[in-house]
């Protein structure tokens, strides 16, 4: 049941056919996982609590550097130090204390991971690497939670969602180990793609629209232009092969 | 068979900022060699020493994954090829 103060709160998205008090409700009974409160984390997390998602479980072993500030916006100047999931909860609260921000300052690991997110409704990647992206592409696979992927790159971006066992999944394209290293970025391209994967969720838990499955969905923001690639499971991937 | 290669972002540096190549050839394999001829520089980005495409290149032929087995797979005229690349930033 929607609150008085939540109907008004939420008033010009419950106008949405898409929505509607039934998809609001929808939205307040459901449980995100956030993986990473950095660049994508930021706006994935500023945008489902402004929407009222009910629940985020927020998870991020950094502390806020100088560096993070020209795109990672839950962060300000004074949170230099912090830990980056109380500097991102301390926000969230105050934009909407409707919604319970859980915060984890801790690292996923192949220990950990699924602990995690038993329980939670979809995980969300925001993170900056790819070994981490896998093991919760894996994890999410082994639980049955779909799995919204995003990842940058200076102006570009790319975006797609994994529903288990109906869609490729990350490691379908995995070709093998990449280097790591220190990626460019602009905030502008973590906002758009954080965006994207803000929307995706919450077409997922409304049940509204076409989620991109079996879709990678490309963004390059110096022709401002997006490519749409269709991407298929892989018989023969290591994580979702099986089922 | 005639082909059109789009390069991603970071492969345009070879080619003077171009991102369309009009290329020649019967796989994807061909095609991308025929690129690395007319600009060498790509060659390392593309691909590994062993010649198998870089772990991070990704291929696409008329919007749609070519993968596995990429360059083997066959085109026809007037086909584009997509050459983008794996993001991990976030």
């Amino acid at each position: 049941m929607l609150t008085g103060e939540e109907l008004d709160r939420y008033s010009r998205q419950i106008m949405i056919p898409q929505i509607g008090e039934k998809g609001q409700e929808k939205l307040k009974r459901a449980k995100v996982f956030i993986a990473g409160v950095g660049g994508l984390g930021s706006p994935v997390s500023i945008y489902l609590t402004a929407a009222g998602v009910g629940h985020l479980r927020m998870v991020d072993h950094d502390r806020v550097d100088l560096t993070n500030l020209n795109r990672q916006v839950v962060h300000w100047s004074g949170d230099v130090g912090k830990r980056k999931v109380e500097s991102a909860q301390e926000k969230l609260n105050k934009l909407n204390p409707n919604v319970t921000v859980e915060t984890l300052s801790v690292t996923l690991s192949e220990e950990n991971a699924s602990e995690l997110i038993t329980g939670f409704d979809l995980i969300v990647d925001a993170m900056d690497n790819l070994p981490t992206r896998y093991l919760l592409n894996k994890k999410a696979i082994e639980h049955g939670i779909p799995f919204f992927h995003g990842a940058v790159n200076g102006f570009e971006g790319r975006a797609m969602t994994v529903i288990p066992g109906k869609t490729a999944c990350l490691r379908c394209l995995y070709r093998g180990p990449v280097p790591e290293s220190k990626f460019p970025v602009i905030g502008v391209t973590p906002a758009v793609i954080g965006c994207i994967q803000a929307t995706e969720v919450i077409k997922y838990l409304v049940g509204s629209g076409e989620l991109l499955g079996n879709r990678l969905l490309a963004y390059d923001g110096l022709n401002l232009k997006f490519t749409e690639f269709k991407v298929q499971r892989n018989p023969q991937c290591e994580h979702c092969a099986h089922i | 068979m005639a082909v059109k290669v789009h390069l991603h972002l970071t492969l345009r540096q070879f080619t003077n900022g171009q991102e369309i190549i009009d290329v020649e050839g019967m796989t994807v394999g061909e095609c991308l060699k025929n690129v690395v001829k007319k600009y060498p520089g790509m060659e390392s980005s593309l691909f590994g020493k062993n010649g198998k495409l870089s772990n991070i290149v990704e291929i696409y032929v008329n919007l749609q994954s070519a993968y596995p087995n990429e360059l083997a797979k066959q085109v026809k005229d007037g086909d584009e090829i997509h050459v983008t690349m794996m993001l991990a930033g976030g």
